[in-house]
């Protein structure tokens, strides 16, 4: 059995390292209060999603839509209405679940709001299809023209409407290669431009709905309504994806200070910067991280903490630490990173942090690179001695990133250490080393209270699947499960 | 915890679109008497005489009140309609005139921007007039488009005294109904 048992120690330990100033515990209880306050606005977020789309559709209602169907084709006409207004509806909420808005990305993460947000993408298409074949039926019914001429009349005579047949067209070109089969065929980089033209999409968009339609004709309350969400949305995408990273780059002003070897292929790249006490506490949390340097800075690498910011000065200067592997090629490069190069990063995003805590108890289970935010989490994140467990999953001990530092954090900090080493077992419990799963040893075996702990995991996909599903096993609930998923 | 959300959600949602119905019940109750009036407006303008009750009979829309307020002829153009005197005549026009004389109603054309319908008066087998009835109006883009396609369609068929001319540009859909009903009133007519 190649893992290691360490037994809680008290706090005050002896390691080599300078004071690590764990956060006070808090009282009793204070995680279940911050788990139910997080759970009221993940409702309240689920009343506005909801609400905003009867909105759309009650605009309507409100201008007598209802009242006025009285032939076949105002039927579809209406029907086309309605669909493009929830279309649109569901737009704006995509958007701005993309925006990473601070409120959402606490209440339900950056992994989730993504989630969502592609789990709208066929259902908001559907409906703008809808909305162009309706109205086509419609108006043609209204004229005794077929759809195909119709949709034609459209485009050539009314105003904006070649816009708005621009727009499905971008639309239709964003959702399909957004698919998961289509997706995989093209590197990250086309999806991501495709993806841009979504903003196209939605601006080519706009005209027609406040030029042909009736409803929000000038002078009509729906109009401002309408407006408004449409400029809110803008807004928050400016500001949130736009103007607060840049003023966040300027704010800290960080550079590369040194790029350290950790093991074959692993680095640490230390960055030094100003006001880095407004980061504090941000372990288990990720940036996105430019490195301003010729060919690589419109590559965005999305990478959490590997330690807490070290302060030196009284302004907040100091340094922070990530800790990367050569994954793709975009990595590769990080490792010849020159010293002083500037770094512009936004951030802290998701909810691998403290904030997502629903009971004193921890435990944390990383695999690989995954490790690492881990190692700043354990820093960081409050519990009492012996309240918390880690296990660190790698081939060899030299696979088990930090592996030292997160050592001593655990004899400081009083948590169990278990390193899980060797190869792949085989059976249910794949995420542990083969030894472990031929001795039966299962989640449980390691941590016997996990039923009644935060479970934070951090590593390759299948992998953190498997440990998720071992978790659920051993009586751990969905709500006590931390886990952010990188892959796009 | 998911079950409360959903339930606020559907809760909310349901308010809203009740709400949402309730006042577009009422709108349309106003939208309805709207357009009543209108037309009863329109159609009040051709009778100016004693015909009042004959084209507020065959007007669309419940005009129940065009009796009271055909006499306020609102438009210029019913004065035209006066001097010919052919209003007397106009109780032939709704069924066979062979005499091309009176006013006669075009069909009304049905556009995606409403119901397009014009009226035409006709005296010793020229048209002299021509009304609009019924003009786009869904919207405020529409009703503007309207107000500017009219006048000039109707210059434009009074001098070519057929339903042969130009059409408006920017003003298609319009123009096309406008002038499919001038064509069917002129078949009426028998022109």
């Amino acid at each position: 059995m190649k893992t290691q048992l360490l037994p809680a120690s008290p706090a005050a330990s002896s390691s080599g390292r300078p004071e690590l100033s764990p956060t006070k515990e808090p009282a009793r209880g204070w995680f279940a209060r911050q788990y139910r306050q997080r759970m009221l606005r993940t409702d309240l977020l689920t009343v506005i999603a909801w609400a905003s789309v009867a909105a759309a559709v009650a605009l309507w209602l409100a201008d007598g839509g209802a009242t006025n169907i009285t032939t076949p084709a105002a039927l579809f006409t209406a029907g086309g209405i309605v669909a493009g207004l929830a279309g649109m509806d569901l737009v704006l909420l995509m958007l701005l679940l993309a925006a990473r808005i601070p409120f959402i990305d606490r209440t339900i993460g950056h992994d989730r709001a993504l989630e969502f947000h592609g789990k709208l993408g066929k259902p908001s298409l559907y409906l703008l299809l809808a909305h162009g074949v309706l109205i086509a039926i419609g108006y043609g019914m209204a004229e005794g023209l077929d759809p195909v001429s119709e949709s034609i009349n459209l485009w050539v005579q009314v105003p904006d409407m070649w816009l708005a047949f621009v727009s499905m067209a971008l639309f239709i070109a964003v959702v399909v290669t957004s698919l998961v089969a289509v997706r995989r065929r093209f590197p990250y980089e086309f999806w991501y431009v495709v993806h841009l033209l979504t903003y196209a999409a939605v601006a080519t968009s706009i005209p027609h709905q406040f030029s042909v339609g009736g409803l929000f004709a000038a002078g009509t309350w729906q109009r401002w309504y309408w407006l408004a969400i449409c400029i809110y949305t803008g807004s928050a995408l400016v500001y949130f994806r736009i103007l607060e990273p840049v003023l966040a780059t300027a704010r800290h002003q960080l550079t590369v200070a040194k790029v350290e070897a950790v093991a074959p292929g692993v680095v640490n790249i230390v960055m030094r910067g100003r006001k880095l006490d407004q980061l504090a506490g941000t372990g288990g949390r990720f940036f996105i991280w430019r490195f301003l340097a010729p060919g690589m800075w419109w590559h965005p690498h999305p990478f959490s903490l590997s330690a807490e910011p070290i302060f030196n000065g009284p302004e907040g200067q100091g340094t922070l630490r990530v800790t990367v592997r050569n994954l793709g090629s975009g990595s590769a490069q990080l490792l010849r990173l020159r010293k002083g190069t500037k770094v512009a990063l936004e951030g802290p995003y998701g909810l691998l942090s403290t904030a997502a805590r629903t009971k004193n108890k921890v435990v944390m289970i990383g695999a690989g690179i995954g490790i690492t935010p881990l190692r700043a989490l354990l820093e960081t994140t409050p519990f009492a001695p012996g309240e918390a467990t880690v296990l660190l999953r790698g081939h060899t001990d030299q696979e088990i990133y930090l592996g030292g530092e997160i050592l001593d954090l655990c004899q400081a900090r009083g948590a169990r250490l278990f390193h899980l080493t060797g190869p792949r077992g085989h059976g249910r419990s794949t995420w542990l080393p083969d030894d472990a799963v031929r001795n039966g040893y299962s989640l449980n075996s390691y941590v016997p209270d996990i039923a009644d702990a935060d479970v934070y995991v951090c590593g390759p996909a299948a992998w953190a699947a498997n440990v998720i599903a071992d978790a659920g096993k051993a009586g751990v609930r969905e709500e006590q499960i931390h886990h952010e998923r990188f892959d796009w | 915890m998911k079950i409360r959300g959903t339930v606020a959600a559907a809760l909310a949602s349901a308010g809203i679109l009740l709400a949402g119905w309730q006042t577009g019940t009422q709108v349309g109750g106003i939208s309805t008497v709207a357009s009543s009036t209108t037309a009863t407006g329109t159609t009040g303008s051709t009778g100016t005489g004693s015909s009042g009750t004959g084209s507020s009979g065959s007007g669309t829309t419940g005009t129940g009140t065009s009796g009271s307020s055909s006499t306020s002829g609102t438009s210029g153009t019913s004065g035209s309609t006066g001097s010919s005197s052919s209003s007397g005549s106009s109780s032939s026009s709704g069924s066979t005139g062979t005499s091309a004389s009176g006013t006669y109603k075009g069909t009304a054309v049905q556009t995606r921007f409403g119901p397009v319908q014009v009226q035409i008066t006709v005296a010793k087998g020229k048209i002299t007039d021509v009304t609009a009835l019924q003009l786009t109006n869904t919207d405020g883009k529409s009703i503007q488009i309207s107000n500017r396609a009219a006048p000039l369609l109707r210059s434009k068929v009074l001098a070519a005294q057929s339903a042969n001319v130009q059409t408006v540009s920017g003003a298609t859909i319009t123009s096309d109904a406008y002038l499919t009903s001038l064509q069917a009133a002129i078949d009426a007519a028998h022109l």
